[in-house]
């Protein structure tokens, strides 16, 4: 199956927007990132400082990678390893029942907790960059095709950080439904 | 024909961005909400010293080498915050903390507790400015006070007696603290349940 060429740079596009503003967020504030990742236990300390360094410009790499053509291949199998890296943290604590675990993904994130609803938004996400990896009809583009991509990752880009704050508003209201006895 | 599909396009495009914002801003409204009315009061795990029973006293040094005296009479109250540098709601909470030691001054001290590897207690502290309170790391203390969930605060009178205590989430659960003692209750939770 082939796909239209505005199809996949929309997708590719929103995606290296919410890549952007998650290493963005890390390393603002490095100190917090690192906080966050030792809270999931899955590293040795002394790994922990380089680690939290290494993956924001990890994540900077696959936005550079993403945005011009010749590199856009190798820019979504990063994100996708990336997108496996992360996310198979956080089932492997989901997994050792550690829900209380801040997401340490930045900006909104922060207030999130460990959820199967995180697993299942960058399940979403790889299908983005799970595009890259597809063949485009080719097609030359108009300007109205730009507007669709730019205008349409926008959209996309948007409708993720609202996922993130309805995901962040969750435990909220389940806390309002059980009332202390 | 085509211009006109190409302008329908373009605004509707408009008004999608605009309306993915408008339910963003709508859902950080709700989560707002959420926040504000959580349980009323600070949830208390009935366990430790008991409210109205005098804490067991402590003298231990802070992380400025000061000698920090807990459930000792004295002048002041104490509010012991215990936090610890993986909690993201205690780093939420410190700028509240400030503001509360302010206006309270003239009767309260707060002291922060926490316990574990130094290193990361001091870069926590640097990091957070925590100068203005004192910082004590002991396992005991927490271990005395049944501390299962953080942050976790405890109010003592001047004569070192528990006065209230419970899971802190918010700036209203830690007001709460103060009223209950105000009202001579245990809990916000128990005057609640009696009225």
């Amino acid at each position: 199956m082939t796909l239209d060429p505005v199809l996949q740079l929309t997708a590719l596009a929103a995606l290296a927007l919410v890549f952007a503003s998650a290493a963005w967020h890390k390393l603002r504030d490095l100190l917090a990132f690192e906080l966050a990742l030792e809270a999931y236990a899955l590293l040795p300390g002394w790994l922990l400082r380089p680690f939290a360094r290494a993956l924001p410009l990890a994540e900077l790499t696959a936005v550079a990678l993403l945005l011009f053509a010749p590199t856009r291949g190798a820019g979504s199998v990063l994100a996708l390893a990336l997108l496996a890296l992360v996310t198979g943290a956080v089932a492997l604590n989901l997994l050792r029942g550690r829900t209380d675990v801040g997401c340490g993904c930045g900006g909104i994130e922060d207030e999130q907790t460990l959820s199967w609803a995180l697993v299942a938004r960058n399940l979403l996400l790889a299908l983005l960059g799970a595009t890259g990896l597809a063949a485009t009809t080719p097609r030359a583009l108009l300007w109205l095709d730009y507007l669709s991509v730019g205008a349409g990752a926008l959209a996309l880009f948007f409708v993720v950080v609202l996922a993130n704050q309805l995901i962040a508003n969750h435990p909220r209201l389940a806390r309002l439904r059980v009332r202390p006895a | 024909m085509t211009s006109a599909l190409a302008i329908a396009v373009a605004v509707l495009w408009v008004i999608v961005i605009a309306l993915a914002l408008a339910v963003f801003a709508l859902a950080r409204q709700i989560g707002v909400l959420y926040e504000r009315v959580a349980p009323m009061g600070a949830l208390m795990l009935d366990e430790g010293p008991k409210v109205g029973e005098r804490a067991p006293s402590f003298t231990l040094t802070a992380l400025d080498g000061s000698s920090v005296n807990i459930g000792q009479p004295s002048q002041t109250g104490e509010l012991v915050f215990f936090v610890s540098p993986t909690c993201p709601v205690c780093k939420k909470l410190i700028p509240v903390l400030r503001s509360i030691a302010r206006a309270e001054r003239d009767w309260l001290r707060v002291i922060l507790a926490s316990d574990g590897d130094e290193a990361k207690q001091r870069a926590f502290y640097e990091k957070a400015e925590l100068g203005d309170f004192p910082y004590v790391l002991s396992t005991e203390l927490g271990m005395t006070f049944k501390v299962a969930k953080l942050p976790y605060a405890v109010l003592l009178d001047e004569s070192g007696t528990v006065r209230a205590k419970g899971l802190i989430n918010s700036r209203e659960q830690l007001e709460s603290l103060f009223t209950a003692k105000e009202l001579g209750v245990e809990s916000i939770q128990q005057y609640l349940q009696k009225a």
